[in-house]
C-alpha cells in the first residue's frame, strides 16, 4: 500500500485510540453517548482531512490515493466505525454526487459531507421491491416545476437521524421497469416525510421505514436524468460492495483473542485454534480481493463479477469468524473484576455475531452477488 | 505487495501454455500415467525451448514470477511433470529438484524420471532422495516412494518456495477445471436449455469461481513474501496451501458434479486435469495436515496482516 498509507494508518491509530472510548460498539447504542463520540470523531476527522481523503480538494477531500481512503475505511470499521452513518456519505453518497451531480447540487451536498456534518439514508428498498429492485412502486409526479413524491421505503438505515435521503422513485412506465425510475435528493425534513423506526436483532437505528405522502421537492432534487436512475444506482451499489471492510474487523477481533484469553488460550480445543488459523487466512483473501477491485477501479477498469466474489467471501468471513468468536469467547475463563478488557472483547463478539448475520443481506444479498458473479463468468469471451 | 502478476509474467504463461498445447496437451497426461519412464522425453524439451531451466527463482524476482506462470500454465495442461519441484531446485547441492516432504513415508510424483533430488522436510532438514523402484502409490504411476538419506538441517529457507510453486500449478488446474465446466455447462442442454440457464448451477459456479480466486489472491501474496525474503514466508505458503487445498476441493467437486458421467471419462480433460491434482493436493501435506501446521505455526501470535501486532 505504500508508506504514505501507512503513516496514514499509524495517524488514524492514535486519533481512535484518543478519542474513541475503549469498548466503543458503534453510534447505534441505546445511549446516545455513543452518538455524539461518533459526530465529534467525524469533525475532528474532517478537520484533518481525513473524512474523505481521496475526495478532490474542491470538495473538502485531499486528492489521496484510494489507498489511503481504504486505510481509513479499514480502521473504522475495525474500530466499531467511529464516523457513525457518516460513513455512507463518504462511500457512496458524495461520489455519486459527484459523478452525476449539478454543479449546484455538488456545492450544496459535498461541502456538508466532507465537513462530517450531513447525514444521508439510503431510499432502496420498498416492502414489495426488495432483491428485484426494480419493481419499486414509490412513485413521483411532476406538478408544475416540482414533484410530488408518495410511497413507501423500508429498511432504511439510520432515516430517523439523517437529513437527506437518496430517494429511487419512479417517474413513469415504460417497457422495461428499469427504464422509468429516478434518484431524488430527498430533505428528511420535508413536510410529508414520516419516519418509524423497527426494532430488530441488530439494535437501534439500523432499520425504519419511510413513509412520503406527496412530499414536494423542486426540479433541482433530481440527481441525473429523469428515468435514468437505474445507471446511478449500479453505480451506487459497486461502490456500496466494497465500502465496508468487514474483513477489518474480523481480522482485529481473531488477532485479539489470543491476547485476551492468556494462557487459557493454549487450553482451547486444537480444532477451535485451527478454525482460528482458518479465519485468518481467510481475513487476509478477502482483503487481498477488496485490494485487487480496488486496484482496478483505481485503473478506470470495473469487472463487475470481481466486486461479486469479494462481498461473497467477505460476507461469509464475517459469519464464519463470528461462529468462530463465539465459540472461543465461551470458552474463555470467567471474568473476574479488573478484567475490563475480557468483558469489553466479549461485547465486540457478541456484536459481531448479531451484526454477521445481516451482512449476507445488507446492501444485496449475497444471492444477488451469486447471480451477477455468475453472469460475468458465461459471459466472458 | 504485488497481488497482480506482471504483464510480462502472464505472457509468458500464456506462451508456455501454448507450447504445451502444441507438444500435446491433454494428451500429455494419460501417457505420462501409462509410461511415467516416457514423460521426461515429451516435455523436457519443451521446458528447455521455453527456457525453463535458465530461470533463477530464487535470485531473481521476476524469474520466480515467470516460474510461478509457467507452474500455472503446467498445471492448466495437466503436464504430470514436476515442473515446480525442478524449478525449487535448492542452490549449491547439485541436483535436479527440491521435494518438500513429511512423515514417515515420503512420496513425491516424481516416477519414471533419472533426475536427482533433494528433499526437505518441513522443519528445514534436508536429505538426498531416492526413488524406490517398483513401488507404486496413492494409486497413480507418477507418485514413487522414496529414500532419503539425511544431509543437513540448513533447508528452512528452502521449504516456503518448495510449497508455493506447487500451488501455482493447482492454481492452474483449478483454472482449466472451471474453464472446461464453464463451457460444459454453456453447450449441455437439459431440459430443453443450456444448464447455464438454470440457477442451482450458475450459484455453484459463482461458489467455486470464489474459492479460485481467494486462492488465486493468496498466491500472488504468498510468492511476493517469497521473493521479498519475509521472515514469515512459511506462514504464508502454509496459508496458501490451506486455501488452494479448500479451493481445489470446492472446484472439482462442482466440476465433476456439473460435467455428470461425461466428466469421468478418460476422453474428458476433467478427468486428467483431476487426476493429476492428487498428488499437489495430498503431498506432502492434504488439507487437515496443512490447516494442523499453520496453527501449530501461528501459536498465539496470529498470522500477520493489519493488527498482527494486537497480539503482542
Ligand atoms: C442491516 C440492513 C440494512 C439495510 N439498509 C438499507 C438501506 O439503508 N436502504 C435500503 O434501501 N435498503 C436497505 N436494506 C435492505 C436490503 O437492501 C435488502 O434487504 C436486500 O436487497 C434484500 O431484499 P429483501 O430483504 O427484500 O429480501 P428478498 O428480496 O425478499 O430476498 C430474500 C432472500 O431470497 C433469496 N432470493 C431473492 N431473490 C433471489 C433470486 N433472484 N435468486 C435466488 N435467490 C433469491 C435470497 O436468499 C434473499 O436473501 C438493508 C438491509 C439490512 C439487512
Amino acid at each position: 500500500m505504500g508508506p504514505a498509507a501507512a503513516r496514514l494508518r499509524g495517524e488514524v491509530r492514535a486519533l481512535v485510540a484518543e478519542h474513541v472510548p475503549p469498548g466503543y460498539l458503534g453510534a447505534f447504542t441505546g445511549d446516545p453517548a455513543d452518538l455524539e463520540v461518533a459526530q465529534r470523531f467525524c469533525r475532528l476527522l474532517a478537520e484533518r482531512g481525513l473524512l474523505c481523503p481521496a475526495w478532490p480538494a474542491e470538495y473538502g477531500g485531499r486528492d489521496a490515493s484510494p489507498w489511503e481512503q481504504t486505510v481509513v475505511r479499514e480502521e473504522m470499521w475495525a474500530h466499531h466505525e467511529p464516523r457513525g452513518a457518516q460513513y455512507m456519505g463518504v462511500n457512496w453518497v458524495g461520489p455519486t454526487i459527484m459523478r452525476h451531480g449539478t454543479a449546484e447540487q455538488r456545492r450544496a451536498h459535498l461541502p456538508p459531507i466532507a465537513r462530517g456534518e450531513a447525514i444521508w439514508c439510503q431510499g432502496f428498498s420498498e416492502p414489495d421491491a426488495g432483491s428485484d429492485l426494480a419493481s419499486l412502486r414509490t412513485a413521483a409526479r411532476r406538478d408544475g416545476a416540482d414533484w410530488l413524491i408518495s410511497g413507501q421505503k423500508v429498511w432504511t438505515s439510520y432515516a430517523a437521524m439523517a437529513g437527506w435521503c437518496f430517494l429511487l422513485a419512479r417517474t413513469s412506465e415504460r417497457e422495461r421497469r428499469q427504464q422509468g425510475l429516478t434518484i431524488f435528493l430527498v430533505p428528511m425534513d420535508a413536510p410529508g416525510v414520516e419516519v418509524r423506526p423497527i426494532g430488530s436483532l441488530l439494535g437501534p437505528h439500523h432499520l425504519n421505514e419511510v413513509f412520503l405522502d406527496d412530499v414536494r421537492v423542486g426540479g433541482d432534487a433530481v440527481l441525473g436524468e429523469v428515468d435514468g436512475g437505474w445507471k446511478v444506482v449500479q453505480e451506487v451499489l459497486s461502490f456500496e460492495r466494497v465500502g465496508i471492510a468487514r474483513y477489518a474487523r474480523c481480522e482485529r477481533l481473531l488477532q485479539t483473542a489470543p491476547r485476551v484469553l492468556g494462557d487459557a488460550w493454549d487450553g482451547l480445543p486444537a480444532e477451535l485454534r485451527t478454525r482460528w488459523a482458518r479465519g485468518l487466512v481467510q481475513c487476509r483473501r478477502a482483503r487481498l480481493l477488496a485490494y485487487r477491485v480496488i486496484a482496478l477501479q483505481g485503473g478506470g477498469r470495473v469487472r463487475p463479477g470481481d466486486a461479486a466474489a469479494y462481498r461473497i467471501a467477505v460476507t461469509r468471513l464475517d459469519q464464519d469468524s463470528a461462529e468462530v468468536l463465539m465459540d472461543i469467547v465461551g470458552l474463555a475463563p470467567p471474568e473476574g473484576p479488573g478484567t475490563g478488557e475480557a468483558r469489553r472483547f466479549r461485547l465486540a463478539v457478541e456484536d459481531h455475531w448479531r451484526y454477521s448475520h445481516a451482512s449476507t443481506v445488507a446492501s444485496g444479498s449475497i444471492d444477488v452477488q451469486r447471480m451477477l458473479l455468475a453472469r460475468a463468468l458465461l459471459a466472458a469471451p | 505487495m504485488n497481488i497482480e502478476p506482471s504483464g510480462e509474467a502472464a505472457e509468458y504463461g500464456r506462451q508456455a501454455s501454448r507450447a504445451f498445447a502444441a507438444a500435446g496437451g491433454d494428451r500429455l497426461a494419460p501417457l505420462a500415467e501409462a509410461e511415467p519412464e516416457r514423460r521426461g522425453a515429451l516435455v523436457e524439451p519443451v521446458l528447455r525451448e521455453l527456457g525453463a531451466w535458465e530461470l533463477r527463482p530464487r535470485d531473481d524476482p521476476d524469474d520466480l514470477e515467470a516460474a510461478a506462470a509457467l507452474c500455472r500454465s503446467a498445471g492448466y495442461r495437466a503436464l504430470a511433470y514436476p515442473l515446480a519441484e525442478r524449478l525449487a531446485r535448492p542452490a549449491g547441492l547439485g541436483t535436479d529438484g527440491l521435494l518438500v516432504v513429511d512423515g514417515p513415508a515420503p512420496r513425491a510424483p516424481v516416477a519414471g524420471l533419472d533426475l536427482r533430488w533433494t528433499a526437505v522436510t518441513l522443519d528445514g532438514r534436508r536429505g538426498e532422495a531416492v526413488v524406490r523402484s517398483g513401488e507404486r502409490s496413492l494409486d497413480s504411476a507418477v507418485v514413487a516412494e522414496l529414500d532419503v538419506r539425511p544431509l543437513d538441517a540448513a533447508g528452512a529457507g528452502d521449504v516456503a518456495l518448495g510449497l508455493v510453486l506447487p500451488c501455482w500449478t493447482l492454481l492452474g488446474m483449478l483454472d482449466r477445471a472451471l474453464d472446461l465446466t464453464r463451457s460444459h455447462v454453456l453447450a449441455r442442454h437439459q431440459f430443453g436449455e443450456p444448464l447455464a440457464r438454470r440457477q442451482g448451477v450458475r450459484f455453484q459456479l459463482a461458489d467455486a469461481e470464489v474459492e479460485r480466486g481467494g486462492a488465486e489472491a493468496l498466491a500472488a501474496y504468498a510468492l511476493w513474501s517469497v521473493q521479498s525474503g519475509r521472515a514469515e514466508a512459511l506462514d504464508d505458503a502454509l496459508a496458501l496451501r490451506l486455501a488452494a487445498l479448500e479451493a481445489a476441493e470446492a472446484v472439482f467437486r462442482t466440476a465433476h458434479l456439473l460435467h455428470g458421467a461425461m466428466g469421468f471419462c478418460d476422453e474428458s480433460p476433467l478427468s486428467w486435469v483431476s487426476r493429476c491434482s492428487r498428488p499437489v493436493r495430498w503431498l506432502p501435506l492434504g488439507l487437515s495436515a496443512t490447516r494442523d501446521h499453520l496453527a501449530r505455526r501461528l501459536g498465539r501470535h496470529g498470522l500477520t496482516g493489519l493488527f498482527s501486532e494486537a497480539a503482542t
